[in-house]
């Protein structure tokens, strides 16, 4: 929305600098995007009087006119007289009007601001020197008209600025709309400037032809019975006011003051009846439309009625930018008897266009239903000013004042006489508000220490009287002002008008306790940076993802939430897990020539496996994502590689995890990528609680995704691990005085014993109390087409209390020895 | 050709797939090819029905021929001992080096926020990345068809479930839950964050995925004057220094009065005076939230607030695009080792 200044000051005063009114409007009513200063685009715009003109030879159209401008321009050339020598192509110029000139050296305001903007000078045309150019409403950049050079309508003398005469030394304030959907009253200059004058502690005065609720308008001659107005549903519309007014001339153009206000504001003049609606809406926020009334009859069938009602699902209906509608019965249309003419508040309809022809118009004032208006702004596509504010809630009170402005300005620029009374159906009337709201309340809310004073004055500044009951603040809160309900509303209005700037910040004071991190957020920062101390990559990824990726993971789409109105078709569905879209990272970064790497995700998946949550909503699985990539086959199986960060994460957090293979049917989103012959489901050392799943890829989504040959990965819950991990508090034990023998064994068993069988059957093997034994892996070995393995395995014996002796150590690899042969068939190598 | 003999073909073909070695070459044999060249001998009207049933039996033979291939595929493969510590006849896999380990740029800068926030006394909750139409919009008082529901851009699945649009779908959770706490003395402080979305076009500087801090403080005695002492507090924190801050009202339906916060551009940022930087939205809890939520307007005011991270981070690092966030490229994720 545009907002001019200098017709904000013919309502308020404005006592600060345009900087400093910006800077306040800023922060007490809404944001400008942009401040558009016109001064210096009109400063050279000379108003000069044509005082000959003639044609010029062999030409059919160019003029040569001799014009007076007040003998204001310097070095520019002048017959004896004083006057200048212009060439002028438009068909209307004459003698004896007035005119806009552009002098020599003058820039064309059209081309302002342009790289390369357009400077006139003097030259020749058809052998006649012409000096710089009479003006077109186009070439002065106020709206396209190609009838000719605007004819200057005030008695002014020659050499007046143009820009002082029309007042476009002038700013315009673009404004942010979206922060004003709760005040239609600010869609109006008159509206706009009441905030003005508010916040900048001035009282404010509506104009008096506001101020009358009540029809002004007396019939004028022949008295026509003015349509009934019914709306058939209360729901449509709060009040629907209509005139009929007679000999409206069509041709009659509106005068230049208007047009200028019109064109700066975004809105192009058209006619005196056309521009008057539109400068009263942009002027008060309340549309009106005309129709013509004899066209509405003919329409009608004779039947003088308006009716306001729902559309029937298929009706179509002309409406005036060319297009036929196809309505719903969610569209509201105004009827001539039973025929629609109208799309209420959207657009108005063909067959009651005003014309040439037109004899009596019958002039409309409504608000209607801004929901439904909402959705038909949607449905057929209909932006226009006028719906712009209605969707805003245009005020219902607002209609006569503005119906009796319109009817006066009519009269006296396009000779309409006025001739009904005003119809109307009012359904929506609403009672007077009163708020009372005690002063402590509006301090202790702000933080303030405001007397009852400054409230009542701030808030009289914009016409919200106010009176006192004891300590309470009683507000009477104007018809304009719908967005006011309740005690909060007030106090905003105190704050804002005010300055919130204005108010002291301050911290709370509060009884002080610690307060614990969340102690779930603290193992997610413990996940991370052990994961990137081993050399890996956080990434965050996309919640939802495109149905083929969760496909190529082998992930059945019907178990996802699906979004149905996404405007990506890469946003199709919540991902069942992170490993899907690690995968998708994986091959652009190896063709980024990234060889060896692993990323990770600590996230949320969804998926309707998993059942509602206590507040009906989708519950919410934690998850920590790995995988591991490598562009050149490595040493020995993918999976090992993964695991060995699996064991990295289990020892950081003191905790052992025990591996299974992943069984085949398994038919869970998670494990759905996994090839179940190599990867392991991951459980805590009893196997009470699941951790997750690791593994390398099922060999079709390998090809899908495109992924390297070594590849794998693994998803866990990092829930899980911050159960294990609060279960295993870190401990001190200290190292034994004495020293270890160290044992390396190389036990040889068939190829099928795991290496935990092995260890299982170790660790069961108790040595004598005192002694404590550690084994670890050393070695791992397999004649291919051998049907046994050898295992070496490093045993480290102390005691707490003595220095061990050589036959003890033996004893014991020698009870081991016993235990691996007899449950697993295996030796000693 | 009759379709019977087509059927019998047909059998024939998918018994060779289950016992040929090279089940694919059965596309190949004879049979196939000689029923293809029977179309051109058709009257013209019967070539179209024939070529499709035709062209539908090799598709059912393809299917078979796949799924024998995976079949051999997955028998080739061999089963791991997934309890070992490594692969047999190799050695233990090294990780890869910590010099190449990087954290992602958000998730640090969120938990210095978090941090933050815990010492000044607020706790910290995660926000849902899904949630219902209530929590989002209804209990934050926005009725239904309100226009103030169409700035948020919501995405919604089939069930009506919503992708939260901020991290306000938390505010009325952690209303309810510090209600008890509140009727005991102690004020209601905590912060939501997370993951929040919004159905819009993406490019350099417009996410439909992104992430956001919610701030929550209900006392006896809230006032709009510490929300602004709050906040401050937070800035001059998270930029180590002193920071000038300035409002804007705005509309939300869940504040009363709602503003835009905005703070002088720090020096840290190469800030100068009189630049100022719009960080988020707050205000006053709107009365109606907090009845909702079994709290008694009368007796309790309450402020708070939302705003991005990804700005913070931006800012911080002078990162040039918003999409780099979510692209999982390491030339990005790198550059914060």
């Amino acid at each position: 929305m545009i907002i001019s200044v200098n017709w904000l000051k013919k309502y308020t005063d404005i006592t600060v600098s345009i900087d400093e009114l910006t800077k306040l409007i800023g922060e007490r009513l809404v944001e400008i995007e942009q401040v558009i200063p016109l001064a210096e685009k009109y400063q050279d715009v000379i108003i000069v009087k044509v005082v000959e003109c003639g044609p010029v030879e062999n030409s059919d159209h160019l003029n040569l006119t001799k014009i007076d401008d007040g003998g204001v321009w310097q070095d520019v050339e002048r017959d004896e007289r004083g006057l200048i020598q212009v060439v002028c192509g438009a068909p209307n110029v004459h003698a004896g009007m007035s005119a806009a000139w552009l002098p020599p050296r003058s820039t064309v305001p059209e081309t302002f601001g342009d790289t390369e903007p357009f400077v006139l000078g003097a030259r020749k045309l058809r052998g006649y020197m012409s000096n710089g150019m009479l003006a077109s409403a186009k070439e002065l950049d106020l709206y396209d008209d190609h009838r000719g050079i605007i004819e200057v309508d005030k008695q002014v003398e020659p050499g007046s600025s143009f820009a002082k005469v029309y007042e476009l030394d002038d700013y315009l304030l673009d404004i942010e709309n979206k922060s004003l959907t709760h005040r239609p009253d600010t869609f109006g200059i008159i509206g706009f400037a009441r905030e003005v004058a508010g916040i900048q502690g001035i009282a404010f005065h509506t104009p008096e032809w506001l101020t009358h609720l009540q029809s002004t308008t007396s019939v004028e001659g022949e008295a026509v019975e003015a349509p009934r107005v019914i709306i058939e549903d209360t729901q449509l519309s709060d009040r629907f006011s209509a005139i009929v007014l007679s000999g409206a001339l069509e041709s009659a153009g509106s005068p230049l003051d208007i047009q200028t206000y019109l064109s700066r504001s975004g809105m192009r003049p058209i006619n005196a009846i056309v521009d008057v609606t539109n400068y009263l809406m942009l002027l008060t926020g309340q549309p009106l439309h005309a129709y013509d009334y004899d066209k509405f009859l003919q329409v009608s069938g004779g039947v003088n009625e308006v009716r306001v009602r729902k559309a029937r699902l298929g009706e179509e209906l002309a409406i005036l930018d060319g297009r036929t509608l196809t309505l719903t019965d969610a569209d509201t249309v105004i009827a001539a008897g039973d025929v629609a003419v109208g799309l209420a508040g959207a657009m108005g309809g063909a067959d009651t266009e005003i014309d040439a022809s037109t004899q009596r118009i019958l002039l409309e004032c409504a608000t209607f239903n801004l929901f439904d208006l909402r959705a038909v702004q949607m449905r057929h596509g209909i932006f226009s000013e006028a719906i712009t504010r209605l969707t805003k809630g245009i005020p219902a009170p607002l209609g006569i004042p503005v119906l009796n402005q319109a009817a006066s300005m009519l009269n006296d620029l396009a000779s309409a006489r006025v001739s009904s009374v005003v119809t109307e159906d009012y359904p929506g009337k609403r009672g007077a508000l009163e708020i009372e709201v005690s002063l402590n309340r509006v301090n202790r809310l702000l933080g303030t220490d405001l007397s009852a004073l400054d409230c009542v004055e701030i808030l009289g500044n914009v016409e919200m009287p106010t009176r006192m009951n004891g300590d309470a603040l009683v507000v009477s809160v104007p018809y304009w002002r719908h967005d006011i309900t309740i005690v909060e509303d007030v106090i905003e209005e105190i704050g804002r008008l005010r300055g919130f700037d204005e108010i002291t910040p301050m911290l709370p004071i509060r009884t002080f306790s610690a307060v614990t991190p969340s102690p779930f957020d603290a193992l997610r920062a413990r996940l991370r940076k052990t994961l990137v101390r081993a050399g890996a990559n956080e990434v965050l990824t996309y919640s939802f993802i495109h149905g083929d990726t969760m496909q190529k993971a082998g992930q059945k789409q019907a178990d996802a939430y699906r979004i149905t109105n996404s405007i990506s078709p890469e946003l199709q569905y919540y991902r069942q897990s992170l490993i899907p879209s690690l995968l998708t990272a994986i091959h652009p970064n190896v063709k980024a020539g990234f060889d060896h790497f692993a990323l990770f995700e600590l996230n949320k998946f969804h998926t309707k496996r998993h059942d509602l949550t206590d507040e009906a909503v989708p519950k919410e699985i934690d998850s920590l994502g790995f995988v591991i990539a490598r562009l050149q086959s490595a040493d020995g199986s993918a999976f090992y590689e993964a695991k060995q960060y699996l064991e990295y994460i289990a020892k950081e957090l003191g905790t052992v995890f025990v591996y299974e293979t992943l069984e085949a049917d398994t038919d869970y989103p998670v494990t759905q990528p996994f090839e179940p012959k190599r990867s392991a489901r991951v459980w805590n050392a009893d196997k009470t609680v699941r951790i997750g799943v690791i593994g390398e890829f099922k060999r079709s989504v390998a090809k899908n995704f495109k992924l390297p040959t070594s590849i794998a990965g693994f998803e866990v819950s990092p829930r899980s691990l911050h159960h294990l991990a609060e279960a295993a508090p870190a401990r001190y034990i200290a190292d034994s005085r004495y020293p270890a023998i160290e044992r390396d064994v190389c036990f040889r068993v068939p190829v099928t014993v795991t290496y935990d069988a092995l260890m299982t059957v170790i660790d069961k093997q108790a040595p004598v109390s005192e002694i404590t034994v550690a084994t670890a892996p050393l070695d791992l070995y397999h004649m291919s087409e051998s049907d046994t393995k050898n295992i070496t395995v490093r045993f480290t014996l102390k005691a707490n209390d003595r220095t061990l002796v050589g036959q003890e150590a033996t004893e014991y690899i020698e009870q081991v020895s016993k235990s691996v042969q007899n449950k697993l068939k295996g030796e000693i190598v | 050709m009759s379709n019977n003999s087509i059927e019998t073909i047909q059998r024939d073909l998918l018994e060779r797939v289950q016992t040929v070695d090279v089940p694919r070459d059965v596309l190949k044999s004879p049979e196939l090819k000689q029923l293809y060249g029977t179309i051109a001998t058709l009257p013209a009207e019967e070539r179209g029905p024939f070529g499709k049933s035709l062209n539908d039996m090799k598709a059912i033979l393809e299917q078979a021929i796949t799924e024998r291939e995976e079949q051999a595929e997955s028998a080739k493969i061999v089963a791991l001992d997934v309890t070992a510590p490594w692969d047999l006849n190799t050695h233990q896999p090294s990780l890869l080096p910590t010099t190449q380990g990087t954290q992602h740029p958000l998730t640090t800068e969120l938990e210095v926020v978090i941090d933050i926030f815990t010492r000044m006394g607020f706790q910290a909750i995660e926000s849902r990345q899904i949630d219902d139409d209530f929590h989002m919009f209804g209990a934050l008082n926005f009725p239904e068809n309100h226009p103030a529901r169409d700035g948020y851009d919501t995405f919604r699945t089939e069930e009506g479930f919503i992708p939260p649009a901020h991290t306000s779908t938390m505010q009325h959770r952690i209303l309810k839950n510090g209600r008890a706490d509140l009727e005991a003395g102690t004020p209601i402080a905590a912060i939501s964050y997370g993951r929040v979305f919004r159905n819009e076009d993406v490019d350099a500087t417009h996410e439909h995925t992104f992430y956001q801090v919610e701030g929550v403080f209900v006392s006896k005695t809230a006032t709009l004057g510490e929300m602004l002492g709050t906040l401050r507090s937070f800035f001059e924190a998270y930029y180590g220094q002193q920071l000038r801050i300035k409002t804007q009202p705005a509309y939300f339906p869940f504040t009363e009065p709602g503003l835009e916060f905005a703070i002088e551009k720090p020096a840290a940022l190469g800030g100068k005076p009189g630049e100022w930087l719009e960080m988020l939205g707050c205000g006053m809890i709107h009365p109606n939230v907090l009845e909702t939520a079994g709290i008694d307007p009368n007796e309790y005011s309450g402020f708070a607030w939302g705003g991005g991270v990804e700005r913070l981070v931006m800012l911080k690092y002078g990162i040039e695009d918003l999409r780099h966030f979510e692209s999982a490229k390491l030339t990005f994720l790198r550059k914060f080792a």
